[in-house]
């Protein structure tokens, strides 16, 4: 093969590959942010009355299902059945929802395992001395559990980056699909998808150390001084 | 809603294919396990060139999508002159993949064994390749189980990916009886069921395993 | 030696700082205290001494609701806690706000420090301040540093808790009790998590509490220093008071069977092999 052209070729598919790539980088994005949220909702809801009753065991399915069964079945499910419906979605917006489903049940379990990585003892001697529940979350809580889960969520980030390759089976212009569009067009199938492999590989890389820098940084800052808690708390 | 008779149909034919899910699996956690075992021997000879190969492999097959693996082994091989049929591409590139994984729970369980008993087995004279044997592997090994058979679920969810390169496991099967038949909902209720079926069937498994490996 | 005398209030018929009645606790079948009676006075240290499993930690934790007891009453300062009488006579439990009002004059010390290890340790002594009771910062710093200076922990207000040891974290948690001026200090195990060499510098700093005035609760497994410290010794076998009195009559020269055979081990160390009922008059 000519180097030159080699080059050239790459070159070619660049555009096409930055688009697709910008595409998995929007449905990952969403898909991570919303499904934080949903899962710290879900946490919350799991939490109601002690564990118990409908809502709780309902929270528990949901993380089953969607942690036991493949992000694949989940998609096409979320996709053909609405159709079967009547009701015509756009993929893109199936192709989000449904991770962001997804990982809403793996973030939902790395919040709790995060809470309750908390010692009990900590809490009580907080309510013990008439610290208010609100606040017992915001100053004893939730600095240490934003630190213990750090390194899961960027593992999670990492996960969806690499799930988001599943949407192109519902045509969703994303990196893979573009890999698929530049294949059926020039049929040299082993150096593009290694491109595009190479390419997620730098996505996941990328998110990978500035997930680490991030973690240093919290590490570094670790000290809530008694000014940061006096400064916030005279308002209550 | 539910047809039920349409489920009782279809039951069979999910049956078959559930086995070819469980064959997919079964193959590449065979071969998953092998690779990533040897990976990590190879990474406690703590040879420089094997170490670098150790994290080469982790880092470039855990950072690429699995189905962009799948494309380079089924569409790209090809060119290069080698042509492999569906499920042995599935099974060879799921065991690769799978392999890295495995690579690093091992990673973790080795360098879980206190030092003292390394330090201990190494003054009174064991070489390094003894150490590996007959101190590390037993408990290394032992602790490793429940990561495995974690694992072991995440290798069945990634195997629904076969069904993008035509190999007639559960994925693909749901998607046929829907675009042939029409119907939406069963096929889907199904396919959720197989899976979660499988799933509860591996836990089970990797709780008897680990009963078996605590004598 | 009466139980009762013991137990009850002083005849000057002043409200006793802690008052229990029939005090009960189950943990589902099991139970855990039963019949519990005391009153700690004002000014008093009283330790609680007994086997594993008597219930002494339990029946501390309910002097400031930390368990909610089943049965009897618990009184701070003459005020029910944990609970409302309602009209008919039954006991209804009270809103968190209520609870914490009326245990606020009560500081508990905890047998593993329960520090809050991302503040540091003025911000671990201030948080109480600052937040449950709503005091101004630089007042809220003073006084930290007051109840840090009484421990001899001053100079370390600006470390993590993570770089002290243990004797220095407990030291901490005395002035975190300290800081909010508490009437009653209660003390579970102080020292029981800590190497031996670091046990007596906290022993030191509770003396020296005794010797200001406050009102303790100890529940502790060092005989001499309970001895040492105390006004009265409570002796507790499976969720029941069997002695209570001096250190003198409960510890030195025990006269009941069972405190004899529980105290064995502590004076075959500290009197050289001699039996409690050897012992020197």
């Amino acid at each position: 093969m000519n180097a030159a052209t080699l080059a050239e070729r790459l070159c070619a598919y660049l555009p096409v590959l930055l688009a697709g790539a910008a595409h998995t980088l929007l449905v990952s994005a969403v898909a991570i942010v919303a499904g934080f949220v949903l899962g710290a909702v879900l946490l919350g809801l799991s939490q109601a009355r002690g564990g118990r009753g409908l809502l709780p065991a309902l929270v528990r399915a949901y993380v089953s299902f969607f942690r036991g069964t493949p992000l694949l079945a989940q998609l096409l499910m979320m996709f053909y059945l609405p159709s079967a419906a009547g009701v015509e979605l756009p993929p893109l917006a199936v192709a989000m929802a449904a991770m962001a489903a997804n990982s809403a049940a793996f973030q939902c379990e790395i919040l709790r395992a995060g809470l309750s990585a908390v010692p009990d003892g900590q809490i009580e001697a907080a309510l013990a001395f008439g610290i208010a529940p609100r606040q017992v979350f915001r100053y004893v809580q939730l600095p240490q559990v934003a630190r213990a889960v750090w390194p899961a969520v960027v593992s999670e980030a990492i996960d969806v980056i690499k799930n988001s390759a599943i949407v192109s089976v519902i045509a969703v212009a994303d990196l893979a699909r573009s890999g698929r569009q530049i294949v059926a067009a020039n049929f040299r199938p082993l150096e593009v998808y290694v491109t595009v492999g190479l390419s997620y590989l730098l996505m996941t890389a990328a998110v990978f150390a500035a997930g680490t820098w991030i973690a240093r940084r919290m590490g570094k800052g670790r000290a809530i001084s008694a000014r940061v808690v006096n400064r916030t708390a005279i308002r209550t | 809603m539910i047809d039920f008779a349409l489920l009782g149909e279809l039951l069979p034919l999910f049956g078959e294919a559930a086995l070819r899910t469980i064959a997919l699996v079964a193959a590449a956690m065979a071969g998953g396990l092998a690779l990533g075992f040897a990976m990590n021997a190879a990474r406690e000879t703590g040879l420089r060139a094997l170490v670098g190969l150790y994290w080469a492999y982790t880092t470039v097959w855990r950072g690429v999508p699995f189905l962009v693996h799948l494309f380079i082994v089924y569409f790209g091989l090809p060119s290069a002159g080698v042509r492999l049929d569906p499920f042995d591409a599935a099974a060879l590139t799921l065991a690769v993949y799978s392999g890295a994984y495995f690579a690093e729970i091992f990673r973790a369980c080795w360098q879980r064994i206190p030092r003292g008993q390394i330090e201990a087995a190494r003054c009174m004279g064991l070489t390094r390749r003894q150490v590996f044997w007959h101190i590390a592997c037993p408990q290394a090994l032992r602790a490793s189980l429940p990561l495995v058979a974690n694992q072991t679920i995440l290798v069945m969810k990634e195997s629904a990916l076969a069904s993008v390169i035509t190999y007639p496991e559960l994925t693909m099967t749901a998607g046929k009886v829907v675009s042939e038949q029409f119907v939406y909902v069963e096929p889907y209720v199904l396919l959720a069921l197989s899976y979660w079926a499988l799933a509860v069937l591996i836990n089970r498994l990797g709780g008897w395993l680990r009963r078996y490996a605590a004598l | 030696m009466d139980i009762k005398d013991s137990t009850r209030a002083g005849p000057s018929g002043e409200v006793p700082m802690i008052s229990l009645r029939g005090v009960g606790k189950s943990f589902g079948a099991h139970r855990v205290l039963a019949d519990i009676n005391l009153d700690v006075r004002a000014g008093e240290v009283v330790s609680l001494i007994g086997p594993s499993g008597s219930g002494k930690t339990t029946l501390l934790r309910c002097m400031n609701f930390l368990e909610a007891y089943d049965e009897g009453e618990v009184r701070i300062r003459g005020a029910l806690l944990g609970y409302r009488k309602t009209p008919a006579g039954q006991l209804v439990r009270e809103t968190e706000r209520s609870i914490a009002e009326v245990r606020a004059p009560v500081a508990m010390v905890f047998q593993q420090f329960n520090l809050w290890p991302h503040m540091t340790v003025l911000a671990n002594v201030t948080a109480p301040l600052t937040l449950a009771k709503g005091m101004p910062a630089d007042q809220a710093r003073s006084v930290a540093l007051q109840a840090l200076d009484r421990v001899g922990m001053a100079a370390k207000a600006d470390a993590m808790p993570a770089a002290l040891s243990g004797g220095q974290q407990q030291r901490v948690g005395i002035a975190r009790a300290l800081a909010i001026h508490p009437e009653v200090m209660l003390l579970d195990e102080p020292t029981s998590a800590l190497d031996p060499e670091l046990v007596d510098e906290v022993l030191e700093v509770i003396l020296s509490l005794s010797r200001d005035g406050m009102t303790m609760v100890m529940v502790t497994h060092e005989m001499s220093f309970a001895a040492e410290v105390s006004d009265r010794v409570v002796f507790m076998e499976q969720g029941r008071i069997v002695a209570a009195g001096t250190p003198d009559q409960i510890i030195r020269r025990p006269e009941h069977p069972r405190l004899q055979a529980f105290l064995r081990p502590w004076f075959r160390r500290s009197l050289q092999g001699a039996a409690p009922a050897e012992a020197a008059a």
